[in-house]
């Protein structure tokens, strides 16, 4: 071995751990998807949603519709549109473990069931002791198929999926865009106002914020998913992805504004698989991006 | 006494008289000639014996002690200053008490010299111009409103700005006013009499915040109402938001959030809740009271403040990419963020009052009759094939670190993004 490989191979063990570090998801990208099977465009679509069999399932706020593809190893199929009347402006998409799906639409902050076949089950709406008005503005399922939603009037509100309210959580002072909540139990949300994020354990009866405000790292966080140990954040205005450790600390960034393919446009929603696809609902792009973080 | 400290107190001794007369023994050892502190400089500075017949003449200044804030050899700063801008001033004069609650902001800064003349001034306090001439520099909009007035605050007329606020620093009130409201106000005002309660129809306002009604600096309107007021304040009709002034809970609106107000905006609540994309502020928290102020305000449409500040109250980000962008945008620059928003909702997903952002842009820039790049629906973006050509697509309204609102450097960046044929 020569001299310099010997210097470089130093660097390499030297600089190694500490790129990984820094770095620790990496976005690259795929392929696109822009329309439906009858050549329909996506438009405006806003939220996504995707599993470990294969579904895909997109959000087409600006047609009023969810569309659903399949993934296979040789790239996205062909979307099948569902539109109900009841869908107006799809937002968000949360897949449950028995195959339906739950919409939230930002027309009358409604939550919408829909059953493994795709027929709309009906509104999810809170049993229970809970005052004021529930208008969700995000929300999360978890392996239980408990609804954990967003409220507008400042709370996070539990819900079981017969739809009796079991916990209610307070939210500190904010705008908050998102929440998420891991395998223990623990719930984030997410202040777009401060760039900050927040977090419960089980059993917490109150939020303390997990970092402090990100704004030199973050313009508008819109959204936040909790994934092979780390909070992936969507940042809507600032066009791309921040990725942060369960403590609150900053780990990178990912994608970056633009036009072409594996560049975003005020993104909204973001899903991945176990395999390590992640898709991307690119708003102002009108397409769902998808990306690979499997090394 | 131990030997230590017996060392130590004397060195402090024999150091005690060159502390207190500094050039005595330099002059000596550096053989200075008689004056070389000030009276030397004016051989050469001769227009500084105009400057010592102004009225207010800064006490170094006086003395001919040049060098009580100037190096006369060289410095690191600017007009070989001893330190750095107002950091000279400092070492004399301490402005600021302890504990502000707000702190002028050129004080803040050390930019002392942005009211006063370090050397000498026609003005009391060294002060660059007298009174509320000064104070305008800055707050222009202030001050020239005060002045056009229809309804005049007698203080601001007859003792200006200082009347109520500090000039450096305060302990005792926020935008350095020397108590907090309402204590400011009541020290001239009196609460206690019954026309005050006639005035307030009724209502025990006494300990309310003066001024989110009434306007401090003048106003055109009756009562130095803020300039828009709400009809019902207007017309006395406190008790059609307000429980009676009887009532235990008299302050308590009657119904809450956009309720209320849906008393008599229902038809635009209506059609601002029709639309697919309802602006989160509309419908949470404190409804529309979160940017409207419900009694009086210098904005129009009875906003709470300037909509950079309103709007800027979640949307930072967006405000700051403006104030750092190369080009500024007009309507953003000047808190116009309802020239291209509609702050209740819309139909499109950036919340524009247009159909986009052609149509949008076309309303003030006749960009038709000077480009030839054609935009419109007719014009796939060969970028993206769900995308057409529209103003977005090579312009960021809110601004960019680069000219021209455009995401690149240059526009040769731009435009090899579609024209890749002339990339280099």
């Amino acid at each position: 071995m020569s001299n310099a490989t010997k210097l470089l191979a130093l660097a390499a063990a030297a600089l190694g751990p500490v790129l990984v570090r820094a770095e620790p998801v990496v976005f690259t990208y795929t392929e696109a998807v822009y329309i439906d099977s009858k050549e329909g465009p996506l438009r405006s679509p806003e939220g996504v949603a995707c599993d470990d069999r294969g579904a895909l399932v997109v959000a087409d706020t600006g047609n009023s519709r969810l569309v659903t593809y399949a993934v296979r190893e040789d790239g996205v199929g062909a979307g099948t549109e569902l539109k109900v009347p009841q869908l107006v402006a799809p937002v968000r998409v949360q897949l449950d473990p028995q195959g339906g799906t739950v919409v939230l639409d930002r027309k009358g902050s409604r939550l919408l069931r829909f059953d493994a076949k795709g027929a709309y089950v009906g509104a999810v709406e809170p049993k229970g002791d809970l005052p004021g008005t529930f208008a969700p503005v995000a929300f999360k399922l978890d392996a239980d198929r408990n609804v954990w939603a967003l409220d507008g009037a400042g709370r996070v509100v539990v819900l079981d999926p017969a739809g009796a309210v079991t916990r209610t959580l307070a939210l500190p002072k904010g705008v908050f865009t998102d929440l998420a909540v891991d395998a223990a139990g623990t719930v984030y949300a997410v202040d777009a106002g401060q760039a900050m994020v927040w977090s419960a354990a089980k059993g917490a009866t109150a939020f303390t914020s997990l970092s402090k405000s990100l704004k030199d790292e973050m313009s508008f966080p819109a959204y936040l998913v909790v994934a092979k140990g780390k909070l992936l954040i969507v940042d809507q205005v600032g066009h791309g992805v921040v990725v942060l450790g369960t403590d609150g600390s900053f780990q990178g960034r990912q994608l970056s504004y633009g036009v072409s393919e594996g560049l975003l446009q005020y993104p909204g929603q973001l899903c991945l698989t176990e395999k390590g696809d992640v898709f991307v609902a690119d708003r102002n792009n009108n397409r769902v991006d998808r990306y690979t973080i499997a090394r | 006494m131990s030997s230590s400290i017996g060392i130590l107190l004397a060195l402090s001794l024999a150091a005690a008289p060159a502390a207190g007369s500094r050039a005595a023994p330099a002059q000596g050892k550096l053989k200075l000639k008689p004056g070389a502190s000030g009276q030397v400089c004016l051989e050469c500075h001769s227009d500084f014996q105009k400057l010592l017949q102004k009225k207010f003449v800064h006490t170094p200044v006086r003395a001919k002690d040049c060098t009580g804030c100037h190096s006369p050899h060289a410095s690191e700063h600017g007009k070989l200053l001893a330190a750095e801008g107002g950091e000279v001033c400092l070492s004399c004069h301490s402005v600021t008490p302890a504990a502000a609650k707000s702190t002028h902001k050129p004080v803040a800064e050390n930019r002392c010299r942005e009211c006063h003349d370090p050397h000498a001034s026609d003005a009391q306090f060294n002060l660059v111009k007298a009174g509320n001439d000064l104070c305008g520099k800055c707050h222009a909009g202030i001050v020239t409103a005060a002045k056009d007035a229809k309804f005049k605050h007698r203080p601001v007329v007859s003792s200006g700005c200082t009347a109520c606020h500090e000039v450096h620093g305060s302990a005792k009130g926020a935008t350095l006013l020397k108590a907090d409201v309402p204590g400011l106000c009541t020290s001239c005002h009196k609460v206690d009499r019954p026309i005050f309660a006639q005035q307030h129809g009724g209502y025990a306002v006494g300990t309310a915040r003066c001024t989110s009604c009434h306007d401090p600096h003048g106003s055109n309107a009756r009562s130095m109402l803020r300039n828009n007021v709400h009809p019902p304040v207007a017309g006395g009709q406190c008790s059609k938001c307000h429980e009676p002034p009887g009532s235990p809970n008299k302050f308590k609106p009657r119904q809450a959030g956009m309720a209320l107000c849906r008393g008599c905006h229902n038809q635009v609540v209506n059609a601002m809740l029709d639309k697919s994309r309802v602006h989160r502020a509309v419908t949470e928290g404190d409804s529309c009271l979160n940017c409207h102020t419900p009694h009086a305000s210098s904005e129009p449409k009875l906003v709470k403040a300037n909509l950079v500040a309103v709007c800027g109250a979640c949307h930072g980000a967006t405000i700051a990419r403006q104030a750092r962008s190369e080009t500024p945008h007009a309507p953003m620059k000047d808190g116009r963020c309802a020239k291209c928003h509609d702050p209740h909702s819309s139909s499109s997903a950036l919340m524009f009052n247009a159909k986009d952002s052609v149509e949008l842009c076309g309303r003030c820039h006749d960009w038709q009759k000077h480009s030839t790049h054609p935009v419109g629906a007719k014009y796939k973006d060969p970028r993206n094939r769900n995308l057409t050509l529209e103003c977005v697509s090579c312009h960021r309204a809110h601004g960019t670190e680069f000219k021209h609102l455009i995401p690149y450097a240059t526009t040769t960046a731009l435009c090899t993004k579609c024209h890749e044929q002339f990339r280099r």
